[in-house]
């Protein structure tokens, strides 16, 4: 996704929580999780398939992976990890995207899909959570993100 | 309190109450919990429980092959458990993430 696509995306949930009307029930329908979850899956994946650099802006300083059992925190680590995987290219086929209310303004996204590696013939099978947490701008970040592939 | 202590106290609690008696769940619980089971959004410790304990099967053994858990700001913590799920009386368990 260019960067044309990511600034549309971010406007999208931008509109979804600002729509400029004061009223408690459009601010509680532009709240809602599973919209946000769902904006926020498809640009994950997006993002990662075509531009795994690009996630940088999903995560802050705070922000925690665990991927594969390895601990690494901050922005930069987290994508010098995601963009060092080996293989170039690849693509998720979600299955299914679980999400809750987490308490303190924040969304639980649970995620399950297959992840095709080029040139690899089966697809390997994978669980991810997320707990995204609002941004003074009115998006989300991802301040927790595991990640663990399902082996038989 | 270590989180990965605390996680791995847990799951231990979790799923060996949950295979020896469903009903002791229940303090796990409160209100304002939720259970989204396969797709199934529940809330609020008695319809969980409810919801557990109705599950179509007497027996059942939890077998844990990871745990993953991180601190999730406001003093709570993220557990990320996958394993699988062996049912009395079938042949294949099943596998699943929590």
């Amino acid at each position: 996704m260019g960067s044309a696509g990511l600034a549309s995306l971010n406007y999208c949930v931008t509109a979804l929580l600002f729509d400029g009307s004061n009223s408690d029930k459009q601010k509680e329908k532009s709240m809602d999780p599973d919209a946000v979850a769902k904006a926020f899956v498809d640009h994950y994946y997006s993002t990662f398939d075509a531009n795994r650099a690009g996630l940088a802006n999903l995560y802050q300083e705070g922000s925690m992976l665990t991927f594969e059992g390895q601990k690494i925190q901050g922005s930069q680590s987290i994508v010098a990890k995601l963009t060092s995987l080996p293989f170039q290219q690849c693509k998720h086929n979600i299955s299914t995207v679980d999400c809750q209310p987490s308490g303190a303004g924040g969304v639980l996204v649970f995620v399950s899909g297959t992840l095709q590696l080029a040139g690899e013939q089966h697809a390997l099978k994978f669980s991810q959570m997320f707990h995204l947490m609002p941004t003074p701008q009115g998006s989300f970040y991802v301040l927790n993100d595991i990640f663990r592939l399902n082996y038989a | 309190m270590d989180p990965d202590a605390v996680a791995k106290a847990f799951v231990e609690h979790y799923y060996s109450t949950f295979d020896a008696n469903r009903a002791g769940l229940a303090n796990l619980y409160q209100e304002g919990s939720m259970l989204t089971f396969e797709g199934q959004k529940i809330q609020g410790s008695q319809s969980i429980v409810a919801k557990l304990t109705s599950l179509p099967f007497q027996q059942c053994k939890h077998n844990i092959t990871t745990v993953d858990c991180q601190p999730s700001g406001s003093g709570g913590m993220l557990v990320f458990v996958s394993g699988n799920l062996q049912l009395a009386g079938e042949q294949h368990a099943l596998k699943f993430s929590q």
